[in-house]
């Protein structure tokens, strides 16, 4: 299933200019980092953020990375993070109401995830972790068949094949590895597709990421690798999983390493764009840290109260990814009141499919359990299913039980 | 050449890769030290030179990257078949084979297939120092998306590893380490059983012997010895270990009303404890001893000088024989 | 499903509980309401705020409808998972009952799944532990044991089948897939009877099973190892008797010591259970005449030099069969069957006659098919087989099924008569006392004439007192003039 096509998502792909890739090792305008990482050793440079697009709306240039969007594809950037915005808090909402057992938000990472999955080609493949509803979102995954995990009825509701990306991975930093193969496969095919893999900045101390750093910079692979640094795993601040600004870790490894303003949506897509374009040309892969902020909890029944400060929050809320595109479009006068009203309209349109979708929701039936445990089939998963189907059949309510499913 | 009078399980395993990469170009090899030194017990021995380095790969010393890094491949449409180099090192890659390779399968409600192949020389009497003689075969025939076999003689080594690599679902291919060197025939042209199938290996009467990889030759030897004394030991290679064919070892045991089951992994939590419970379930009424089980001690495997204590060999089985015969 | 009022209702009003705000805490007070009732509110339209320990949230309504009740005012602290409004979602459907504002949640609420299951608090990762069932929930009723493809114990199988009113048996233990009896002639037996086997000496290969599925009990063990019984001997061999105490004190009896318990298997316990079926289940009546069968018992010396009858089984026996045959075909309403189940009453046109037959092993019952259109060689030649079959304990399953009604034999006993209950499913059941020469009037002088007493115990359900003495009083006419076979036969 596929949500409504953009224009935007047409056009990205083609109109963009084509960024030189060269290693960023400083900006010039790039606005400070938190001084969240403190003791970093002798390090001369600055923190370094990529950033075209300040939080006060205004359009800055960066030497080494730039993007020239269209009008149209400008607003589809601004639908693109409301309707995600929308789609993740009616799921939040439907976790209250009991609909769902948990949900993972994203508020606050829209710019990261919009924009870095507006910079893919159809024919490049998504690793996700298990919060990227707006990369799904951008591959035209139904957001609807992200809920059924989270509600409890499958693992992963949709066809990894049918829009190049991968089910949610919930052991942490698992999937890089995966996305390093992947990767290795395209290389073999000699194909020029590219590889995109998602994790936090708790999931860069795993070590599986390192692996896959070192398997693809040993063989070169076209992989991306977009650590959304949103500042904390659950209640760990990132100064638990490193000492040194998470993309310089990469140098170690041999190769670049990039930090951008995550709630920036045109950096986050001008930026991923030009790793893509490394990858494709066999330039090997690339390290994006896009530092966000998490603005809801780990999951819903997290309480970020427990942990860290309000003060911090509302910082950050001064930095919303959204509010600070929509102050460009509005001073360029790109969007009009009708516009923004129709998005609005979009919006609560989606939130009620979204209510509706979830609460038909139906439960699997008994015997999916026995089903697709093995793709060749297996003789003790026939007995017990054989067994388990007797067991059912022999209770007083069975043939009420059947009739009524 | 159709026919091997006598090849090393080490080679019957070279052809048998050889085989499988010529007649499928998506199949890969890779591992440590797999290509140019073409492995260190030789197995992989000349397929770089033959197949190239894009499908015999040498990769970094990581078997987790390894065991996830395939999985990507396989998920692009390659057959990765992975080489972990002595089974004691198989720990880091546990996570990636239990949480990801067995599950993603079932994930993905059979939209996604993940055909990798785990290669492990697995066992011990081979004098060697920690953690290159261990047998966890249980620690992941306990895992529902995992097939397990081990082969116990060159005719299945050659023919069980390319039905494992045929195969869609990940199969852990456990490779009795300590008779690389063995020999028996192979006829690559005969047919061979199902991947999953036990082997009567022996035939019997007053007592059935199950046993897989290494232990296999052993039980011969049992049985043999047995033969002298006057017992007929019918002798079963279980051959797969998930799933296990516990038909064949019912068919046996209601015949014989005894079995003792053989194995180098410990005894406690060891696949004889779940061929024990179910074949009593199954023979209730047909055994006349209950089931036995001969294998490694609840204890580190011990330096390679008591090894030899630790095992199970000739004489630790035919106390168990002798044991269960007295009932 | 049925709608009943109650889910109807459940669906036109529905209840929203306070949730769980996602920060492990159990209730929360509601601060203030945005609504009240009879206003309209549409699915996301937030209706409250409550205040949690650490912050106050918003709640919005997951439907659509009027605002039916405030379960609670402003400043009130409310659990997690109580009701705290409830929405008329079909305003315009007029008036219905209301969910009272306590009102337990009906069971169609749960069947929608509907908000968070009952007493659940979510956890980082999911819904959270839910209360696990503390009743059981029913089973079907076991199925009567079904029919055994392999040759299980002929006696217990027997029994068994008999019985058309489903009886509470004991399920046989499953006997895990594969089991199949006596696999290359191994004998079959659960490790304590094979060790009883062993200690008393025993082969179990020349053991003939009785348990399901041959295999051997502990029964067939201990009448192995007794002596073998006489073939019209009672059942129950007993088991060795332990050793002899030293004689108790005058007056005291030492019961432990000289009690022997046998449990209640096999055979003994099939009967047993038949026994109780039948005696419990149809109303017996029985009734007694006495006889003059001097010229039949004559007859019997006769038909043993009879050439015809070379070779076979000739005793009185076969006339009393022959005779109670013939007097069902005069009133064959009797050879019926009570069907409680389908309330019918099966009338058959073919007569299955049972013989009942004490062996080793105990009572069994097998018959003769259509015996009504047996002549009487092949009456003899079968009842021969019959008797002998049984004695060697290898009646079939099958000959012991389906009979229609019985003769016993007590006379053999030299017993006079008795009160025989019926053979389960069957609808009459004559008793054969002992043929004795008494004084009898004969001709209008008291001579020694041989006489027995029958037996007719039927089932009242199915034969009432005229039919049923009908019925006896031909027997007996038959046995009394032999020729009646000639000219009602």
């Amino acid at each position: 299933m596929t949500v409504e096509g953009t224009a935007q998502r047409k056009n990205a792909r083609g109109s963009s200019k084509r960024t030189t890739a060269k290693k960023a090792t400083s900006a010039k305008k790039a606005s400070p980092a938190k001084a969240r990482n403190s003791g970093r050793p002798d390090e001369a440079e600055q923190d370094q953020l990529v950033q075209l697009l300040t939080p006060e709306g205004k359009r800055i240039e960066h030497p080494d990375y730039s993007i020239d969007l269209s009008a149209e594809e400008l607003r589809g950037l601004y639908r693109d993070m409301v309707l995600t915005r929308k789609f993740d808090a009616e799921a939040t909402t439907l976790q209250r109401q009991g609909e769902l057992g948990l949900w993972a938000s994203l508020l606050g990472q829209e710019a990261a995830q919009i924009g870095s999955g507006r910079a893919l080609r159809d024919d490049d493949y998504v690793f996700p972790t298990y919060r990227e509803h707006g990369v799904a979102w951008c591959r035209g995954v139904d957001p609807t068949n992200l809920l059924g995990m989270f509600r409890g009825v499958n693992h992963g509701g949709w066809d990894p094949n049918s829009n190049n990306f991968h089910l949610y991975t919930i052991v942490i930093g698992s999937q890089t590895l995966h996305a390093t193969g992947y990767a290795m496969g395209v290389q073999k095919d000699g194909a020029d597709s590219a590889v995109i893999a998602y994790f936090g900045d708790g999931a860069s101390s795993q070590g599986d990421v390192a692996e896959s750093f070192t398997f693809s910079a040993v063989y070169n692979a076209p992989v991306v690798f977009f650590c959304q640094n949103n500042q904390w795993a659950i209640s760990e601040p990132t100064e638990k999983q490193t000492r040194v600004p998470l993309y310089q870790r990469a140098r170690g490894f041999g190769f670049p390493g990039v930090r951008v303003d995550g709630n920036d949506v045109l950096a986050c897509l001008a930026v991923t764009k030009a790793a893509l374009e490394r990858a494709r040309t066999g330039q090997g892969p690339m390290l994006i840290e896009a530092f966000t902020y998490r603005m809801g909890a780990h999951t819903t029944s997290d309480d970020p109260t427990k942990y860290r400060e309000d003060e911090e929050r509302v910082a950050w809320e001064a930095k919303d990814p959204i509010l600070r595109l929509r102050t460009y479009l509005e001073a360029e006068g790109l969007v009009d009141e009708a516009y923004l009203a129709s998005i609005d309209e979009e919006s609560e349109a989606l939130g009620k499919r979204v209510r509706d979708a979830v609460r038909a929701m139906p439960d699997p039936d008994d015997m999916a359990i026995f089903e697709n445990v093995y793709a060749d089939g297996h003789a003790l998963v026939d007995e017990e299913r054989a067994q388990f189907a007797a067991y059912q059949a022999s209770f007083a309510d069975a043939d009420a039980a059947a009739e009524g499913n | 050449m159709a026919v091997f009078e006598k090849i090393t399980i080490a080679k019957a395993i070279n052809e048998s890769l050889r085989a499988s990469m010529e007649a499928d170009p998506k199949v890969l090899v890779m591992g440590e030290d797999v290509g140019k030194l073409g492995g260190v017990f030789r197995v992989t021995d000349g397929l770089q030179k033959d197949f190239g380095e894009d499908r015999v790969i040498d990769t970094p010393l990581a078997e987790s990257g390894i065991v996830g890094t395939a999985i990507g491949m396989a998920l692009r449409g390659y057959r990765p078949v992975v080489e972990i180099q002595f089974d004691g090192f198989v720990f880091p890659a546990y996570d990636q084979i239990v949480t990801q390779l067995a599950k993603m399968h079932a994930r993905a409600l059979g939209k996604v297939k993940v055909p990798v192949v785990i290669r492990i020389p697995y066992a011990g009497g081979i004098g060697a120092v920690e953690h290159h003689s261990e047998s966890p075969e249980a620690l992941f025939a306990h895992v529902a998306g995992l097939k397990i076999v081990s082969p116990s003689n060159s005719s299945d080594a050659y023919w069980m590893l390319q039905q494992a690599i045929a195969g869609d679902d990940p199969v852990i291919y456990f490779e009795p380490k300590r008779r690389y060197h063995d020999k028996s025939r192979l006829d690559t042209e005969s047919i061979p059983d199902p991947l999953h199938k036990a082997r009567i290996a022996r035939t019997g009467a007053d007592l059935t012997l199950a046993a897989y990889g290494p232990m296999v030759k052993v039980c011969q030897d049992v049985a043999n010895v047995a033969a002298e004394e006057g017992k007929s030991l019918e002798v079963v290679d279980l051959r797969s270990l998930s799933p296990i064919d516990f038909d064949t070892v019912q068919s046996s045991v209601q015949k014989t009303g005894r079995l003792v089951v053989v194995h180098e992994a410990p005894v406690f939590f060891g696949a004889g404890a779940e061929i024990a419970a179910r074949i009593t379930e199954r023979c209730f009424y047909h055994l006349e001893a209950p089931v036995l089980r001969v294998g490694g001690f609840h204890s580190p495997y011990p330096p390679s000088r008591l090894e030899d204590e630790y095992l199970p060999g000739l004489d630790r089985v035919l106390d168990a024989v002798d044991r269960a015969l007295a009932y | 499903m049925t709608m009943t009022a109650s889910t109807a209702n459940a669906q036109r009003f529905r209840e929203f509980k306070m949730p769980d705000v996602g920060e492990g805490l159990t209730e929360a007070e509601i601060l203030k309401w945005y609504v009240k009732p009879g206003d309209t509110v549409t699915d996301g339209q937030v209706v409250c705020e409550v205040e949690t320990a650490k912050a106050a949230v918003e709640l919005p309504i997951p439907y659509d409808g009027v605002v039916h009740e405030l379960n609670f005012g402003e400043g009130v602290t409310v659990d997690v998972g109580t009701v705290i409004i409830s929405v008329d979602t079909d305003p315009g459907a007029g008036p219905a009952t209301a969910p009272a504002a306590v009102e337990a949640p009906p069971e169609a609420a749960k069947a929608e799944e509907e908000a968070e299951p009952q007493g659940r608090q979510a956890v980082l990762v999911g819904y959270g532990a839910a209360p696990s069932s503390t009743k059981r929930r029913a089973r079907k009723p076991q199925p009567g044991v079904p029919a055994q493809p392999e040759p299980v114990s002929a006696a217990l199988q027997a029994e068994l089948n008999g019985r058309t009113a489903p009886a509470p048996v004991a399920p046989v233990a499953p006997v895990a897939n594969g089991t199949s009896a006596g696999t290359a002639g191994r004998p079959l037996a659960k490790p304590p009877v094979r060790k009883l086997a062993k200690d008393l000496g025993i082969d179990l290969a020349t053991i003939v099973p009785s348990g399901p599925d041959g295999i051997i009990t502990r029964e067939d063990v201990h009448a192995a190892a007794a002596p073998a019984a006489a073939p019209a001997a009672p059942a129950a061999v007993p088991a060795p008797v332990t050793e002899a105490v030293a004689p108790a004190e005058t007056g005291v009896v030492n019961a432990a010591a000289r009690e022997r318990r046998v449990p209640v298997k096999g055979v003994r316990k099939a009967t047993a259970q038949a026994m109780v079926a039948s005696a419990f289940t149809a109303p017996h009546v029985t009734e007694f005449i006495t006889v003059d069968v001097t010229r039949t018992m004559k007859l019997v010396q006769e038909l043993k030099q009879d050439p015809d009858m070379a070779g076979l089984r000739v005793n009185p026996l076969l006339l009393v069969a022959r005779a109670f045959l013939v007097a069902l075909k005069r009133h064959p309403e009797v050879n019926a069957a009570w069907d409680e189940a389908r309330q019918e009453i099966v009338y058959k046109d073919y007569v299955n006659l049972g013989i009942a037959a004490a062996t080793p092993r105990g009572l069994i019952v097998p018959n003769i098919k259509d015996a009504g259109v047996k002549t009487l060689p092949q009456l003899a030649a079968e009842l021969g087989d019959l008797v002998a079959t049984a004695r060697e304990g290898k009646t079939s399953p099958a000959a012991m099924t389906g009979g229609t009604v019985t003769i016993t034999n007590v006379g053999v006993f030299g017993v006079d008569t008795g009160t025989p209950i019926l053979n389960p499913g069957e609808s009459a059941i004559l008793a054969f006392g002992a043929v004795k020469l008494q004084p009898w009037v004969h001709k209008g002088k008291v001579k020694a004439r041989q006489v027995t007493t029958l037996a007719l115990s039927f089932d009242h359900r199915l034969v009432d007192g005229e039919l049923g003495s009908k019925l006896l009083a031909d027997i007996a006419a038959v046995l009394e003039r032999p020729k009646r076979l000639i000219t009602w036969g």
